[in-house]
């Protein structure tokens, strides 16, 4: 019985085989590994030896190349669907009924498809969080940074263009709040501000018209969508692919050095390849069978003329809608989301410190890291909050309560100042009272130069908090309850909004100090007015119609 | 250890992949199919195994073999009206190339042939092969697993009509059916729908009063537009409704058979509306009065509700609506004697729907004013459920009780002007507006001749010497 090995070996030194991988005779030598890399085109765009740090679990997790394998399988899972699609609003529906109930394997590849577009969302945003926490963004890797924000943008965007196929009714209204959202931009919308004032935007000339193809969702816009979710977006998204990939390459690979220690490296063939196939047949694996227990959701056929109550937008959007309730259109559904996108792009150009890079060094970057994960923290927690808590008309039920409850109509809103708010004059007194917390809470952090303890200053901002409640209680008869959401979100800013920075970035140069605390101040107005609005029913601290200042 | 791993994935991914393949070409479909086929065969067997002559039990035998080993296949109809129908997949004996005589003995379903309604083949009128089966039956015609296919699910709104209610179909395409063959039940509630007043509130595709919605498409109506708490609300004879029942069918045939203000409860306190909202105005048809009487049985209430799933605006091309047999009913039919043209103009305008039949009954009207309730200063301290219970007393006028208390001038201005819905007397003065009003008739046709002997019947019913209501 001829031996296994040497079998292998006249195989792969076969003459069939070695035109097909280029090298010669194959002797497992450093050199020949090497080849293989470079001699392969799938293969050569990764170095052909890595540190050996980027091998291990738990530094990568192994989230990009899960991305880009979850791309490949949606990449190929959509181009089997397509041969049974037609993007047409009387079609469209009956040809997933068809894929569901009659096409071999059919429900198989739609499932998977949805599935793992859901996955690639989390993943990547997962991918971005390891990048984040190993200081990876920073010099030489800036610009792939941006490079990877932007991807994870067009991933979203993806993921939102392909809800509409289906044209059920879940696709027609989440495209609905997702677009509507798109008709407040400022300028641009014709609900968003100085839009119909200033640039004459109408129904049926701003940016929403130009994403749907029309005023409504309709045949149109199905059109517009498929071509944006087959061709253009992947199109785009597999070229900044490209880019990012060949610049991980140049930028020194995973697992950056630290400092200026080299490190040694081992042989990228077999050590990374394995990994990555395991990870991959791992990821197909699950995925697999996930869509074997679990279908993907196809609602009734799309009904313009019946809205169903609630109606939410996808899932990686809730966060946004759920702040529909605390803000106008366009600061939720265009200022928040593009505030985002610009703050971590802005990311690896305010964070001067060169240390924690390639390693989960939490010490070494305490702000940094705090303040990106509270903002991710922040993220998926409104997302719950729009998913799992809100019923119909969008009212608060808690995951445990029936949404056939009825609920009692809210009480209604109040402003703080405004025209017909309680205090009047906005711009005399409203601006004042609101912007002078806000300029403290700006530049205290660098105006105390002194070390103070964290407990101690903690404690001293809680016992303040935790006085006024009591002032408020026995002077303005402001219930315990509400002192308590006063005393736990005041203690929440002062802390990260001013003890942090305080502690952590006062030595930043101006610019970066200001542009770091921009973010950080939007960030804790945001808690502020959702505090507010759940606690005290405030519908605007401050609101000036006339130029479309609701805050 | 990668080794191994690798190896192991491998393995599994392969595995996954085969059950993925196996499970979609092993559906259910393919059993009821080959059962099907071979109980079909068996009867071919027995057949020959009858026949007297043995050509003709070999030409048996041999359809038999044949049956037996039929591919199995999804089969589908691409009906006249732009559908896919694939019910024929398991229901394979209406499938006229299988089974050409449309005919066998077998009672189970799937198996069983087309039953004959009323006598009559429907094949031979409405080729199953042309119209196909959701047409009548509704359902999900492409699906191709039982529960899907019968479309009491959760994505799918028109799920199978089942037992008489499949005339509300025929009445979609047959007008002037009350004399048609196997719609006896459709044209039953229809002739009760307008007997019992419903045209006094609800209008069919704008004939008929506006007192509440228009129902010319209630077939139609979208489940989005019912509230889930309103459906958990029904109970039809004490039970809830399980979740895959909250069917449109259901829904109306709650109206009818239960009391709508027991699942449309609205909001007469305002407790979750700024404003108050009364419940529905409808009363429970089929619940027996003081004297024990009840105006519809069950199966009355099923009719009408047959008749509402007939109306509906889907896009059936002319072609196939069918005009009905025997003579159409006359709109205007001619009366010698006014008291008897006074009833029949009172039933034409669904004037029963509030006074009940031949106005001897007041019904509900929620908030308005009503026999024992309580004044109003010991209203304000019962509790909740009690506050409801006496606003739900507000009565409309019983027409032979009150009617003596008018002269002929002042029946036919109160007829002729109404009493529009705003200015209804209320019991409560803070709670909702009452559902029911009396609309400006003049407006609506009823003038003339009609108003004459309208007022000259109602002069008839009154009991002499009574004064009690005016509400």
């Amino acid at each position: 019985m001829p031996d296994i090995e040497d079998l292998k070996k006249e195989v792969v030194n076969s003459q069939l085989w070695r035109s097909i991988f280029r090298g010669g005779a194959w002797s497992d030598t450093p050199r020949d590994r090497a080849n293989h890399m470079i001699g392969n085109v799938w293969l050569h765009i990764q170095p052909t030896k890595v540190r050996k740090r980027a091998l291990e679990w738990t530094y990568t997790w192994g989230l990009g190349g899960l991305s880009f394998f979850l791309f490949l399988v949606l990449v190929a899972t959509g181009v089997l669907l397509m041969f049974y699609y037609r993007p047409v609003p009387g079609l469209a529906f009956r040809d997933i009924k068809d894929l569901t109930y009659a096409v071999t394997l059919g429900k198989f590849l739609r499932n998977i498809h949805r599935w793992a577009a859901q996955a690639m969302v989390l993943i990547v945003i997962l991918h971005m969080l390891r990048v984040f926490l190993t200081g990876s963004y920073k010099r030489p890797r800036e610009f792939n940074w941006c490079v990877g924000v932007i991807l994870l943008t067009l991933t979203l965007f993806l993921s939102f263009t392909g809800y509409l196929l289906p044209w059920d009714q879940l696709a027609l209204w989440a495209v609905t709040v997702g677009t509507n959202m798109a008709g407040a931009t400022p300028f641009l919308g014709n609900a968003g501000p100085f839009g119909t004032s200033l640039m004459h935007m109408q129904m049926n000339n701003d940016i929403r018209f130009v994403l749907l193809g029309g005023t409504t969702v309709g045949a149109n816009t199905l059109v517009r969508f498929y071509v944006l979710h087959c061709v253009a977006v992947p199109l785009l998204l597999g070229v900044l692919i490209i880019l990012h990939f060949w610049r991980v390459r140049k930028d020194g690979f995973s697992a950056a050095p630290y400092g200026d220690v080299t490190e040694p490296k081992i042989d990228t063939w077999p050590n990374l390849i394995k990994r990555q196939y395991i990870a991959a047949a791992a990821c197909l694996l699950v995925l697999m069978v996930w869509a074997l227990l679990v279908n993907a959701p196809l609602d009734v056929i799309a009904n313009p003329h019946a809205t169903p109550n609630p109606e939410k937008a996808p899932w990686y959007f809730v966060g946004l809608q759920e702040m529909l309730v605390y803000f106008d259109p366009w600061i939720a559904g265009v200022m928040v989301p593009n505030l985002i996108i610009v703050g971590l792009m802005a990311v690896p150009f305010i964070d001067p410190s060169p240390k924690g890079v390639g390693r989960y060094a939490f010490r070494e970057r305490p702000f940094a890291n705090t303040m990106f994960l509270l903002g991710i923290i922040m993220w998926f927690c409104f997302i719950f909050m729009g998913e799992f808590c809100r019923g119909p008309n969008f009212v608060w039920y808690w995951p445990w309560q029936s949404w056939l409850l009825q609920k009692p109509v809210p009480p209604p809103t109040w402003n703080l100042f405004g025209p017909s708010g309680v205090g009047k004059f906005p711009l005399l007194m409203g601006v004042p009272a609101l912007g002078l917390p806000v300029l403290a809470i700006m530049f205290l952090p660098k105006l105390i130069q002194k070390n103070l303890s964290l407990v101690k200053a903690t404690l001293a901002c809680f016992a303040g908090f935790v006085a006024l409640a009591l002032a408020l209680r026995y002077g303005a008869h402001v219930p315990l309850s509400q002192g308590a959401w006063i005393v736990f979100f005041g203690t929440f800013v002062a802390f990260f909004g001013v003890l942090i920075p305080q502690r952590h970035i006062r030595g930043l140069d101006w610019a970066r100090y200001l542009v770091t605390m921009v973010l950080v101040v939007c960030t804790m107005g945001l808690l502020v007015k959702i505090c507010a609005r759940l606690a005290f029913n405030v519908k605007y601290l401050v609101t000036i119609p006339s130029v479309f200042l609701n805050i | 250890m990668y080794r191994k791993l690798f190896v192991l994935f491998n393995f599994a991914l392969v595995a996954v992949l085969g059950y993925a393949l196996w499970r979609s070409s092993h559906p259910m479909w393919m059993v009821y199919q080959r059962n099907y086929y071979n109980m079909a065969a068996n009867a071919m067997e027995k057949q020959a195994a009858e026949a007297k002559d043995a050509k003709e039990a070999a030409k048996f035998r041999k359809q038999a073999e044949k049956l037996r080993h039929t591919p199995l296949q999804i089969k589908q109809i691409l009906t006249v009206f732009g559908g896919v129908d694939r019910c024929t997949t398991c229901h394979v004996a209406m499938d006229e190339f299988v089974n050409p005589t449309m005919k066998n003995d077998f009672t189970q379903q799937p198996y069983a042939a087309h039953p004959l309604v009323d006598g009559m083949d429907l094949n031979k009128t409405h080729s199953f092969q042309k119209y196909g089966c959701t047409v009548c039956h509704q359902g999900q015609g492409m699906a191709t697993t039982a529960k899907d296919a019968h479309g009491f699910v959760d994505n799918w709104q028109k799920p199978l009509l089942k037992g008489k209610y499949i005339e509300a179909a025929c009445a979609r395409c047959h007008a002037n059916f009350e004399h048609a063959k196997g719609m006896r039940f459709v044209a039953l509630g229809k002739k009760l729908f307008y007997k019992h007043g419903c045209q006094g509130c609800h209008s069919i595709n704008g004939v008929g009063q506006t007192v509440s919605v228009d129902l010319g498409n209630i077939a139609d109506k979208p489940l989005e537009r019912i509230e889930p708490y309103n459906f958990s609300l029904i109970r039809i004879n004490g039970k809830p409704l399980p979740k895959s029942q909250w069917t449109l069918q259901n829904w109306i045939f709650a109206h009818v058979a239960s009391d709508p203000e027991s699942f449309v409860v609205n909001d007469p306190l305002a407790k979750y509306n700024p404003q108050p909202i009364a419940p529905s105005g409808m009363v429970n048809w089929t619940a027996d009065d003081a004297a024990g009487h009840r105006e519809l049985s069950e199966q009355d209430a099923q009719a009408i509700t047959t008749f509402l799933l007939s109306l509906t605006h889907e896009q059936i091309p002319y072609q196939y609506h069918v005009a009905g047999v025997g003579p159409m009913p006359d709109p205007d039919p001619h009366f010698s004697n006014p008291v008897a043209h006074g009833k029949y103009v009172f039933e034409k305008y669904g004037c029963a729907a509030c006074h009940g039949l031949l106005g001897t009954k007041g019904r509900r009207n929620f908030n308005a004013l009503g026999p024992g309730q309580v004044p109003l200063d010991q209203y304000a301290k019962l509790s909740d459920a009690q506050k409801i219970a006496e606003m739900a007393k507000g009565r409309e006028p019983t027409l032979t009780q009150v009617v003596g208390t008018y002269d002929r001038q002042e029946l036919a201005n109160k007829i002729s002007n109404g009493v529009p819905e705003t200015a209804v007397a209320r019991y409560n003065p803070d709670g909702p507006m009452p559902p029911l009003y009396m609309p400006a008739w003049e407006k609506r046709g009823l003038q003339g001749k009609e108003l004459d002997d309208l007022a000259t019947w109602l002069l008839t019913i009154g009991q002499s010497n009574q004064s009690q209501g005016g509400f």
